[in-house]
């Protein structure tokens, strides 16, 4: 293929090449944002507004109350109550889910037969329509006849209360949610995993780095980006589980002494259950302020936490040497290559 | 990784010069299949991943005892089938409409959310321009609000323009997702190296068609990722169809709602139900799969 | 490549457009003046009132120019959900069904729904058109089905017991006040140590409902739940025999279908619609039996309304579809059909509801018996706004007696605290 030089257009003496690398950037998230307004923000912004008032919903209309909403919830005892219960939920659920995910995905990113089986069966649990997943899980989680507490008792451990321990339901509870989301977390970083070069690897096994070496020198730091994205998006998550403390008992209230009451849970019940809208409204908004200052926290941690890709490395200087040897044969390779090709194409 | 100044080349013109060892491999290193150990961990995964749908078999399979029936069987009965028949059957659940409306819902949102994250995707994480940190925090901060209100002011708003009881109006919420554009900028940094778009840029691609031959195809396999968590999120969502949507004209999990619509409900039936409306989503995951592949990129920078 | 890229992009662009064509045609519906002009009218309902198609049919026969189009939810929380969504606006069907326990919130938007023409209120049982009449006078639901509760036993264990298994023995025995019940249920289980009832929220229902001004004040809507005398008595009263005689189950839970089948309790307070709840779930139990009275009285559990929405399209023809639909003779096919009881005085002595037996019940004449015990509802509890927000807790504070989290009185005092902060 012959080099060919940027196209030139008039526009006041700008080539093409460069009015195109400003201007594209805004072209290519302007249809997002688009939308996005439409059908994200609004209803955002709708909340923020109702929160501010006491709204009635079916009459659509309400009187401006300042921050009195925001005062009445924070007052509340059963807020502090649910926020104790959304971070003990978010810390079971996620930690070890991660750690689960981070694991499987290693195992189902070596050279397996029946990939693609592997693969996606670990998805199944994502696919669960709701009704099932609250069926056998409060089948499971009965405090008298469940499956769970008959098989502890055959073992001669006494029954768990997990539907009064406060404790108990939420490790239940976060046992649904990893249930569900461990294999959906997997595949992302499944699918992150792939793309980092096999021949990091190989070089690496050829200077002798062991499979958690190599793990941790590796496949860690290439997956920062990824990594950064499934904490956050698992924070996020995290502080707003709604369906799981929902099906967990049959009135979905959170339990007689709010032992598994969650903030998205109290707040569904606020807007739906008792029709004060305004109110959920402000809860909602107390909530995101909380995931945003969660989510900050673990992003820094995380980027301490996790090496960049390319510096600091830990392989030796004579993994280091390995790589770079590799690195330029196949760039010779394929220069050779190329010139091969050109030579013969003219 | 040294500058690329040639486009990849394919591994049998590589082969052409004598002597030289083939770098860009197709096969694994050899020797390098895992052990028992990783299909064993596998099998405890799959197993407790797979039993909650074993569960729903042994019901549905049953009839409308069988969920409470304290000594029940581990061998599914033999009524799935007539449990399907009857579900599908049922007067008061349009099932075909229904499950017609799921798929076409389904796929058109996850077509158009792979395709706007994966532009908007590519241009936070390639591209720089002005306010392109701050406006990528603005779009996952946005996910960190609940929606479990969100409902109110999208029936307003449809209501005003008259889509209520339209199959749009579950289409047009859902055509772009925060988490979508998160995930695609987060994926293309890291699987797309950079040597790749300068060299096409060197060669005078346009920035569109940079996008088209570089980032497209690196980004497969995290599309079809997206694609498919965002077709099974659209394909289970309950709420907000059953408050926009006519009776007539439902999606699948609302129609499906209706088996459960008595004092007494018989489980067999609902969740032979919930069995039927997972076998398109399965046949979708063989298609996902299938894309997530190794070193789509691997040899296009080293050889 | 580029066309691969593209093709998506082109089918996503045409599906777009074709669906906004296919949204632009949205149903019409104009003002009808000529009670004979073709009408479609839609019908929404939850769980099973009995509508089928045929009974429907009828009406459509009766009356050629109308077309019924009947709509239903899976579950009342959705139904309700809907409901409040869409009232004063757009979306909701020309009848729309609601459930006893939402009246309170009803009332307070009853300026939104076309009231019950005058002529039409000694239609049915007074506590339950008082129920749904508010301030102005205004009746804004037609009745159609009601939930009136006697005891159900289980013949097999009182046997053991050494309790009589007769019916109308059974009747006598509980002929009296709630201490007389829980006199019952102390000998019950003196004489086998097991749990008389199923739940103390349960039976605490049963006995609230009995009281005229519960939680709130009827004249000026504010609470009085926690200074209630009358509150207090019947929480002491069921917590007290709840420490021996319940079986501490949640209902709808898990453990309480178990309990339905495994005698984990004898008896439970039952509406009509709960038998087949019993039936299906207990399939193998024999010794189920009702019995015909009510402590104290008569109970009510449950119950529906259908209600026209004022800014519906086709109000007028919408009432008369009710009417009809709340007609006693046509009740009385509901019944037949889904087991929901008739509130409407005629229906009431229909020969063909006195007639029904449950067979699984020891044949036990269930349209008698709960004939009888609707007529012996006196009270019509006040349930203001609050009503709910009080229930639940207290609900909540009587689980946690009944789960060993927390003493009668400290859980007590929580729900006095809970209450106390609600605005």
């Amino acid at each position: 293929m012959t080099v060919r030089s940027p196209k030139r257009i008039g526009f006041g003496g700008k080539s093409f090449s460069s009015w195109d690398l400003k201007l594209s950037p805004y072209l290519y998230i302007s249809p997002f944002f688009i939308l996005f307004l439409i059908v994200g923000l609004f209803p955002i912004a709708y909340t923020a507004y109702i929160s501010f008032q006491d709204w009635d919903l079916v009459r659509g209309t309400g009187t401006f109350v300042g921050f009195d909403q925001y005062a009445t919830v924070i007052n509340d005892p059963k807020f502090w109550t649910a926020l104790r219960n959304s971070f003990s939920i978010f810390l079971l659920s996620t930690v070890p889910q991660l750690i689960l995910a981070v694991f499987i995905a290693v195992l189902l990113d070596q050279n397996i037969r029946a990939k693609t089986f592997w693969r996606m069966g670990v998805l199944l649990p994502y696919v669960m329509a709701p009704v099932a997943v609250a069926l056998i899980f409060s089948n499971m989680f009965g405090d008298q006849y469940g499956l769970v507490n008959t098989t502890l008792q055959s073992l001669g451990i006494p029954a768990i209360k997990w539907h009064s321990d406060a404790f108990a339901s939420h490790i239940a509870i976060a046992t649904m949610v990893n249930f569900r989301w461990t294999g959906y977390n997997t595949l992302i970083l499944l699918a992150a995993m792939q793309a980092i070069p096999r021949d990091f690897y190989e070089a690496a096994t050829v200077d002798g780095a062991g499979k958690v070496r190599q793990f941790f020198s590796i496949t860690l730091p290439s997956l920062k980006p990824t990594l950064i994205f499934v904490i956050i998006t698992s924070t996020i998550g995290g502080l707003q589980i709604f369906d799981e403390p929902r099906m967990y008992d049959q009135t979905g209230t959170g339990g007689a002494d709010n032992q598994w009451l969650t903030i998205t849970l109290w707040l569904y019940d606020l807007g739906w259950g008792q029709w004060n809208f305004g109110r959920a409204a402000a809860l909602a908004w107390i909530l995101f302020l909380i995931i945003l200052a969660i989510g900050a926290i673990n992003l820094f941690v995380t980027r301490g936490l996790v090496r960049d890709e390319g510096k600091k490395s830990d392989m030796s200087r004579a993994q280091m040497r390995a790589a770079r040897r590799a690195a330029k044969e196949a760039v010779e390779a394929s220069r050779a290559a190329a010139s091969q090709k050109t030579e013969v194409l003219r | 990784m040294t500058t690329l100044q040639n486009p990849p080349v394919a591994a049998e013109e590589a082969l052409l010069e004598p002597g030289r060892k083939p770098v860009r491999r197709r096969r694994p290193v050899r020797g390098s299949r895992p052990g028992w150990f990783v299909y064993a961990a596998l099998g405890v995964v799959l197993l407790s991943a797979a039993f909650p749908f074993y569960w729903s078999l042994l019901i549905g399979s049953g009839d409308s005892y069988t969920i409470r029936d304290p000594n029940m069987s581990w061998i599914p009965g033999g009524n799935f089938i007539a449990n399907a028949a009857k579900v599908i059957n049922d007067p008061a659940v349009n099932f075909w409409p229904a499950l017609w409306n799921s798929i076409f819902s389904s796929a058109l949102i996850a077509a158009s959310v792979v395709f706007f994250s994966t532009l908007a995707g590519w241009a936070f994480a390639k591209l720089k321009f002005r306010g392109s940190s701050w406006l990528l925090v603005f779009v996952i901060a946005t996910m960190a609000v609940p929606t479990q209100l969100g409902v109110v002011p999208l029936y307003l708003l449809f209501s005003e323009i008259g889509w209520t009881g339209q199959i749009g109006a579950i289409i047009i919420p859902a055509l772009v997702s925060a988490f979508g554009v998160f995930w695609m900028t987060q994926y293309i940094r890291q699987a797309v190296p950079d040597e790749l778009i300068e060299a096409a840029r060197v060669d005078g691609a346009s920035s569109f068609r940079t996008f088209l031959t570089v980032g497209v195809p690196a980004a497969r396999p995290a599309a079809a990722m997206l694609a498919l968590f965002t077709f099974v999120t659209a394909w289970n969502n309950f709420f907000w169809p059953f408050i926009v949507l006519d009776r007539q004209n439902p999606t699948l999990p609302v129609a499906l709602s209706l088996l459960q619509s008595n004092y007494f409900v018989d489980y067999s039936i609902v969740l032979a139900g919930v069995l039927l409306s997972t076998i398109p989503l399965l046949v979708l995951f063989v298609f996902a799969g299938k894309q997530l592949v190794s070193g789509i990129m691997q040899g296009a920078v080293k050889g | 490549m580029k066309s691969r890229a593209l093709r998506p992009l082109g089918l996503a662009a045409g599906i777009a457009t074709a669906a906004i064509v296919l949204a632009g045609c949205s149903t019409g519906g104009g003002e009808q003046s000529d009670p004979n002009a073709p009408v479609t009218l839609t019908i929404a309902t939850f769980n099973d009132f009995g509508y089928t198609d045929a009974l429907l049919q009828e009406y459509m026969d009766e009356n050629p120019n109308v077309k019924i189009v009947h709509n239903k939810a899976s579950t009342s929380n959705d139904a309700r959900a809907n409901y409040f969504q869409k009232l004063g606006k757009t979306g909701l069907a020309d009848i729309e069904a609601i459930e006893v326990d939402w009246l309170p919130e009803v009332m307070q938007y009853s300026d939104m729904l076309a009231p019950v023409p005058t002529d039409l209120t000694d239609r049915w049982l007074d506590w339950k058109v008082k129920a749904a009449t508010d301030a102005d006078g205004n009746l804004i639901g037609y009745g159609t089905d009601i939930g009136p509760e006697a005891v159900c036993y289980r013949s097999d264990l009182f046997q053991a017991a050494g309790l009589p298994t007769d019916r109308a023995e059974v009747g006598k025995l509980f002929d009296g006040d709630w201490a007389n019940y829980f006199k019952v249920g102390d000998q019950y289980v003196a004489a086998t140590g097991k749990a008389f009832y199923d739940s103390a929220g349960g039976t605490y229902q049963g006995m609230i409902n009995q009281v005229e001004a519960a939680y709130e004040n009827p004249s000026d809507g504010k609470i009085t739940a926690t200074t209630n005398p009358e509150v207090k008595d019947i929480y002491d009263q069921v917590t007290k025999a709840s420490a021996t005689q319940s079986a501490h189950y949640s209902q709808w839970s898990d453990d309480w279908y178990a309990g339905l089948s495994n005698g984990d309790f004898a008896t439970m307070l039952c509406p009509g619609w709960m038998l087949g709840v019993i039936s299906g779930s207990a399939k193998d139990v024999t010794g189920w039996d009702i019995a015909p009275m009510f402590p104290n009285g008569g109970g009510n559990w449950g119950g529906s309304y259908l209600t026209v929405p004022a800014n519906g399209k086709n109000v007028e023809a919408a009432q008369k579809l009710a009417d009809w639909l709340t007609d006693p003779a046509t009740q009385v096919k509901a019944f037949e059909n889904a087991g929901t009881f008739p509130s409407q005085n005629e229906a009431l002595s229909d020969s063909t509801l006195l007639d029904s037996t449950n067979e699984y019940f020891n044949n036990a004449p269930v349209g008698q018996i709960f004939s009888e015990r609707a007529k012996a509802v006196t009270v019509t509890p006040f349930k203001g706004e609050f009503y709910f927000q009080v229930n639940d807790a207290m609900q909540k504070a009587l689980t946690r007696v009944e789960d060993g989290t927390q003493d009668a009185k400290t859980s007590w005092d929580q729900w006095v605290s809970e209450v106390e902060a609600i605005k």
